[in-house]
C-alpha cells in the first residue's frame, strides 16, 4: 500500500509547478496519439449481457455474502452482497480479487500424479482407481488420515463420514482460534455450541489480541458493526494493527500475554463484587486474586495497574460490554487465552445476553458423520507429533482445501512428518506448496465454480447459513471434492447414506427450516437459537500457565501478523493483491520486520539491515524496518509472505514466519502453544 | 484561471477514524478499472493504483504514538492544476458533476499533468498491460483498456455514473437529481466499515453535503487553493494537521 509518512509529506509539497505551462496547438498530436494506441495486442473487450449472481466467498473462513457481476455468464468482478448479514455490501481485499483467481496461473489444470518429482495429468476415473486400490487395503485399519482448511462447510460431514466408514477418527481442522474455542469452551469448560460475539449490540468491545477490525473471525461483518457502532472499542495487543489504527485506544500487551491482562482485568471485577455461577468459581476467584494481583500483572504484560483498573472500570459501567479474546494472527491461543476472555464475559454477566458472548447451536446433516464441534477438538499439533514419535503411522493423508506445509508452526518439522507419509492427496484449488508435495493432485474447483456452503462462520453473533452457487463451469477439469469422494466411496462399496452433496446442503436447509431455493438464490438464513449452559467449569489449574517467565535465551517476542492482502493460511497473494503491499512491507525480495527505535538500538539495529529471527524452531531473513507501531521488545512480522509454490505474484517474495513459531505446550492441558514465540534478532 | 460552477458536485467523505487500510478499495478498483495486475508491487514509483492507500504516523515515540491510513483518489479538483497544463485538452473539467476528464485517445504521454497534479493521483502507462491467459475475461465492459503511452487516474468510476444518468433517464427521473444509492464508485461501495460516504456535495439531502461541513473535515492541501471534491475527516488533530501545511505555532482547523 502506500508510502510512509516522509513520501506522505513530499506529495504535500509536491506543488502546483505545471500551472505555468500553457496549451499548445494539439491537433495533430491527437491524431497521431489515437493512431498510435490502436495496438492490436491490447486486449478486447468481451461484451455480452450483464448480471449479477449472489454467492458465499470461500476464501477464508468468513463467509461474505458476495454478488458477482457478470458479463455473458462470465463473472467479471465482486461486490459485497448487501442482504447478507456477514458482508452487508463489504467485502476484503481477497473477495474483491476473487474473479481474477479463476484464473490465477497457480490453479491446478486437472487431477495429477506425481511421478517421482514429476507431475503428470491423469483423468478423474484413473485418480478414482488409483485411490480405490490404495484405500482398499486400508479399509477397517484405521490408516488414514484428513487434514480440512475448510472451517464451516458441510463438505467436511462427508469427508469425515467417510473417514469414519473406513474407521478413522484422524480428521483435523487447520488451527484456529476457531479450532482453540473449541477445545476451552467444550472440552475444558464442558460449555456446549460455538462461541460467538454480538458485536452490534454491544457498547464496549473489548479486543484482547483478537484483531477483530483485520483478520478475525467474521472480519468483514466486524468491520461492518465498527463502522455503525455506539460504544468504544479497545485493542489489546503488541502491535497497533488495523484494529488498534482505529480503536478508541490501544493497550500494548507483549505477545501471548493477554490472557494475563485479561485475568488482571478480573483481579479488579472481581473485587468489585461481581460473581459468576459456574462450577469451580470460587477457586478460580482465589487464585486469580492471590496471583494475578496488579504488580504482578504489570509486570508480566507491560501494562501499568492503573491503565488496567481503569479499563475494569469501563467494562463494569458499560451497558453492554463483551470480551473477544482470541490470537493476534487468528491462531496458536491456549485454552488460558480463551478461558480468561471468557470467564471476563461471564463475570460481567454477559453470556448469551444481547452484545455479549453468545453460544450458537450447531446442525448437521450428514447422520454417519461425527460431530464437527467434536473434531475441531482433535488438534492437528498432537497429530503431527505423533507421527513424528512412530506413535501414528498414516499411510494415506487427505488435505482438503488446507496448505499445511506452508502455515503450520515449527514448517520444518511439519515437512519432516510429511515426508514420513507415504501417500498425500491434496484438494485443492491452487498449486500450493503442500499440493506440490502431494502423490496426487485433484483439483477442487474455485468457489465460483462449485456449490458449496458456511454454516455460522466462527466469530458470528448469530445462527447465518449461506450458501456458495455455482457462478461458472469450472474453467478447468476441477471436480467438487465431495462429490468425488462420494464416487470413490461408491468404488469402495462403502455406504455413506447420502446420494449427492447437493441432497446433503438441502437437507441441512430443511434442518434449519430455511428454504433451499432461497438459499440458492443468495439469501442467507438467519437464526435467533441460543445455546443454554448447564454445566460450566472453571479449570483452575490452567491459571498456573499465565505465570511463566519468558525463556532469556530468546530475548525477543514475536508477534505475527495477518494481513488477508498478503493472503491468508490457504492462499497466495492475489494478482490483484499485488499492489496493496506497502513499501514498507516488501523490497524487491526481501521482507520486513518491524521493531520500535528503543528495541532496534538495544539490539544496534538499523533501518532497511539485513537479520535473520532465530527461534528454537527456525529462522527467517528479512530486512528491518523501524516504527513506533510495535512495542518495546518485540518484532512483528507479517504471515503471508516465503511461498516457494504459487506463481510469479506471490513465490519468492520475503520469508516464512510461521517456520519460526516456536510450539510449548500448555500444563496441565497438553496443548499447544505457539502465540507467544520468542526469538533471537541478529544480523545477517 | 477560469472556475466553472456546477449544479451537481460529486464528492466523497472519507473518515479516517474508520479507515483500516484494508486495501479492499484499492482491489476493488483496479478490478472494476482494468488495471493489470503486476508482479511486483511494493515499489510504488512502478504500479498504478488510481486509489492508494496511505500509512499516516504521528511521528511520536512508542508509546505516544498513532497511525492512521489515508485512500487517496483523485481530488477531482475544483480549480485542477492538472488540466490546466494538458496541451491536447486530454483532461478537462466540463461536465456537469464536476469531475475531471480523462479522454485516453487525445492523451499524447507528456506527463505535464502528473508534474502538475500535487497529489499523485495520475499515473502513466509505461508498458502496454499483460494479464495472465484467461484473466483478460474478466474485464470489465464498461471501461477501456488503455495502451502503453497515456495517462490514467481515477474516475470516480465514471461509467456508474454515466449508467446511473442512462437508468433515470430510462425511468422517467431527473439524471441531473440522483439519489445517493443511484450512484456509488466501486471503492465506496465495498469499504467494509463505511469509511467513504459519496454524493452530490450541493444536494443537502446526500450525507456528504453535511459531512463536508463538520468541524472535523478537511481537504488535502485546501490552501494551495485547488478546491478539491474529496474531504476528509478525523477526530484527531494530528491527523487534520497533517493534511495541510500548517506552521507549528498555527491552529489546526477544527480545534
Ligand atoms: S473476509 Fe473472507 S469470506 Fe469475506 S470476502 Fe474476504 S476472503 Fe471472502
Ligand atoms: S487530484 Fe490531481 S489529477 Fe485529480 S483533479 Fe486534482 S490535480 Fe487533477
Ligand atoms: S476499503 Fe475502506 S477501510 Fe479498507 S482501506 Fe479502503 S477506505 Fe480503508
Amino acid at each position: 500500500m502506500g508510502l510512509d509518512r516522509r513520501g506522505f509529506i513530499t506529495f504535500l509539497v509536491g506543488g502546483a509547478a505545471g500551472t505555468l505551462f500553457t496549451p499548445v496547438p494539439w491537433k495533430l498530436l491527437d491524431d497521431v496519439s489515437i493512431w498510435s494506441q490502436n495496438w492490436p495486442w491490447i486486449p478486447k473487450l468481451k461484451y455480452g449481457a450483464k448480471g449479477v449472481t449472489p454467492t458465499t466467498c470461500k476464501l477464508c473462513p468468513a463467509g461474505c455474502g458476495l454478488d458477482i457481476n457478470t458479463v455473458g455468464k462470465r463473472p467479471v468482478t465482486a461486490e459485497g452482497n448487501f442482504s447478507h448479514p456477514l458482508s452487508q455490501g463489504g467485502i476484503c481485499p481477497l473477495g474483491a480479487a476473487a474473479v481474477q483467481l479463476l484464473y490465477s496461473p497457480a490453479r491446478v489444470k486437472g487431477p495429477l500424479k506425481n511421478n517421482g518429482g514429476k507431475f503428470e495429468s491423469i483423468s478423474w476415473d484413473e485418480a478414482k482407481k488409483i485411490l480405490a486400490e490404495k484405500l482398499s487395503t486400508q479399509k477397517g485399519s484405521g490408516n488414514v488420515a484428513l487434514i480440512s482448511g475448510d472451517e464451516n462447510g458441510t463438505a467436511n460431514e462427508v469427508l469425515a463420514a467417510f473417514l469414519a466408514a473406513l474407521g478413522s477418527s484422524d480428521y483435523y481442522f487447520m488451527p484456529s482460534d476457531a479450532t482453540a474455542y473449541a477445545t476451552a469452551w467444550n472440552k475444558i469448560m464442558g460449555g456446549q455450541g460455538q462461541i460467538g460475539f454480538d458485536l452490534e449490540n454491544s457498547d464496549y468491545v473489548l479486543m484482547l489480541g483478537a484483531d477483530l477490525l483485520s483478520s478475525w473471525g467474521t472480519v468483514v461483518r466486524n468491520q461492518k458493526a465498527f463502522g455503525q457502532k455506539k460504544g468504544q472499542y479497545i485493542y489489546v495487543g503488541p502491535v497497533q494493527t488495523g484494529s488498534a489504527s482505529v480503536a478508541d485506544k490501544w493497550v500494548p500487551v507483549l505477545p501471548g500475554k493477554e490472557s494475563v491482562f485479561a485475568l488482571g482485568l478480573a483481579y479488579y471485577i472481581l473485587k468489585a463484587g461481581k460473581t459468576c455461577s459456574a462450577k469451580g468459581f470460587a477457586e478460580f476467584k482465589e487464585y486469580v486474586l492471590t496471583n494475578y494481583t496488579p504488580s504482578k500483572v504489570q509486570a508480566l504484560t507491560g501494562v501499568p495497574a492503573n491503565d488496567i483498573k481503569k479499563i475494569a472500570a469501563e467494562l463494569i459501567a458499560a451497558r453492554r460490554p463483551v470480551v473477544v479474546s482470541g490470537s493476534d494472527f487468528g491462531q496458536g491461543s491456549g485454552s488460558l487465552d480463551m478461558v480468561a476472555g471468557i470467564f471476563l464475559n461471564l463475570l460481567l454477566g454477559r453470556l448469551n445476553q444481547p452484545g455479549g458472548l453468545v453460544a450458537l447451536p450447531s446442525v448437521q446433516a450428514v447422520d454417519k458423520a461425527p460431530d464437527l464441534n467434536q473434531l475441531r477438538q482433535n488438534s492437528l499439533i498432537n497429530f503431527i507429533s505423533d507421527v513424528q514419535k512412530g506413535a501414528k503411522r498414516p499411510d494415506v493423508l487427505f488435505i482438503y482445501e488446507a496448505n499445511p506445509l506452508y502455515a503450520l508452526p515449527q514448517g520444518a518439522q511439519v515437512a519432516s512428518v510429511l515426508d514420513k507419509i507415504p501417500f498425500k492427496v491434496s484438494f485443492s484449488t491452487f498449486l500450493d506448496e503442500t499440493a506440490a508435495k502431494a502423490d496426487l493432485v485433484l483439483p477442487t474447483p474455485h468457489f465460483l465454480e462449485r456449490l458449496d456452503d458456511a454454516y455460522t462462520p466462527f466469530g458470528a453473533g448469530a445462527v447465518t447459513y449461506s450458501v456458495s452457487t455455482p457462478v461458472i463451469k469450472p474453467v478447468f477439469d476441477a471436480k467438487p471434492t465431495p462429490d468425488f469422494i462420494l464416487e470413490l466411496a461408491g468404488a469402495l462399496g462403502v455406504d455413506l447414506g447420502i446420494s449427492s452433496f447437493e441432497d446433503v446442503l438441502s437437507a441441512k436447509a430443511e434442518k434449519l427450516g430455511a428454504d433451499w431455493e432461497e438459499l440458492q438464490g443468495g439469501q442467507a438464513y438467519v437464526g435467533d437459537k441460543k445455546v443454554f449452559q448447564s454445566a460450566l467449569a472453571l479449570p483452575t489449574q490452567i491459571l498456573s500457565g499465565g505465570l511463566k517467565m519468558p525463556s532469556s535465551e530468546y530475548p525477543i517476542y514475536l508477534a505475527p501478523v495477518a494481513r488477508p492482502y498478503i493472503g491468508n493460511t490457504k492462499l497466495a497473494t492475489p494478482p490483484f493483491g499485488v499492489v496493496t503491499i506497502r513499501e514498507n512491507e516488501l523490497k524487491g525480495k526481501d521482507f520486513y520486520v518491524h521493531l520500535n527505535k528503543a528495541t532496534a538500538k538495544k539490539l544496534g539495529l538499523k533501518q532497511d539491515k539485513k537479520v535473520k529471527l532465530v527461534s528454537a524452531a527456525g529462522q527467517c531473513k528479512a530486512l528491518v524496518n523501524i516504527t513506533e507501531t510495535v512495542m518495546n521488545d518485540v518484532v512483528a512480522a507479517p504471515l503471508g509472505f516465503g511461498h516457494t509454490a504459487w506463481d510469479d505474484f506471490s513465490k519468492g517474495k520475503g520469508d516464512n514466519v510461521f517456520n519460526v513459531l516456536t510450539v510449548t505446550q500448555e500444563k496441565p492441558t497438553g496443548l499447544y502453544v505457539w502465540n507467544n514465540s520468542q526469538v533471537k534478532v541478529v544480523k545477517a | 484561471m477560469q472556475v466553472k460552477e456546477f449544479k451537481v458536485k460529486w464528492g466523497m467523505v472519507v473518515d479516517l477514524d474508520k479507515c483500516t487500510g484494508c486495501g479492499a478499495c484499492m482491489v476493488a478498483c483496479q478490478a472494476e478499472n482494468n488495471i493489470a495486475p503486476v508482479t511486483e508491487g511494493s515499489n510504488k514509483l512502478r504500479t498504478l493504483t488510481w486509489m492508494l492507500v496511505y500509512e499516516l504516523s504521528n511521528g511520536k515515540d512508542f508509546p505516544e504514538h498513532d497511525i492512521a491510513y489515508l485512500p487517496r483518489p483523485c481530488m477531482q479538483c475544483g480549480k485542477p492544476s492538472c488540466s490546466t497544463v494538458c496541451p491536447v485538452v486530454a483532461t478537462t473539467k466540463d461536465e456537469e458533476g464536476g469531475i475531471v476528464s480523462q479522454i485516453y485517445p487525445r492523451c499524447i504521454g507528456c506527463r505535464y499533468c502528473m508534474a502538475a497534479c500535487p497529489y499523485h493521483a495520475r499515473y502513466f502507462n509505461w508498458f502496454d498491460p499483460v494479464w495472465p491467459e484467461g484473466m483478460d475475461k474478466t474485464l470489465n465492459i464498461s471501461t477501456s483498456v488503455r495502451p502503453r503511452g497515456v495517462v490514467e487516474k481515477c474516475t470516480f468510476c465514471h461509467h456508474r455514473f454515466a449508467a446511473a444518468k442512462e437508468k433515470a433517464r430510462m425511468e422517467g427521473r431527473d439524471p441531473m437529481h440522483l439519489e445517493e444509492e443511484d450512484y456509488i464508485p466501486a471503492c465506496v461501495e465495498v469499504c467494509p466499515t463505511g469509511a467513504i460516504v459519496f454524493g452530490d456535495l450541493n444536494n443537502p439531502e446526500h450525507k456528504v453535503a453535511k459531512l463536508a461541513k463538520s468541524r472535523y473535515a478537511f481537504r488535502l492541501l485546501e490552501r494551495l487553493g485547488t478546491d478539491p471534491q474529496v474531504y476528509y475527516m478525523s477526530k484527531r488533530e494530528w491527523v487534520r494537521r497533517q493534511g495541510d501545511n500548517y506552521l507549528e505555532n498555527e491552529k489546526t482547523k477544527g480545534e
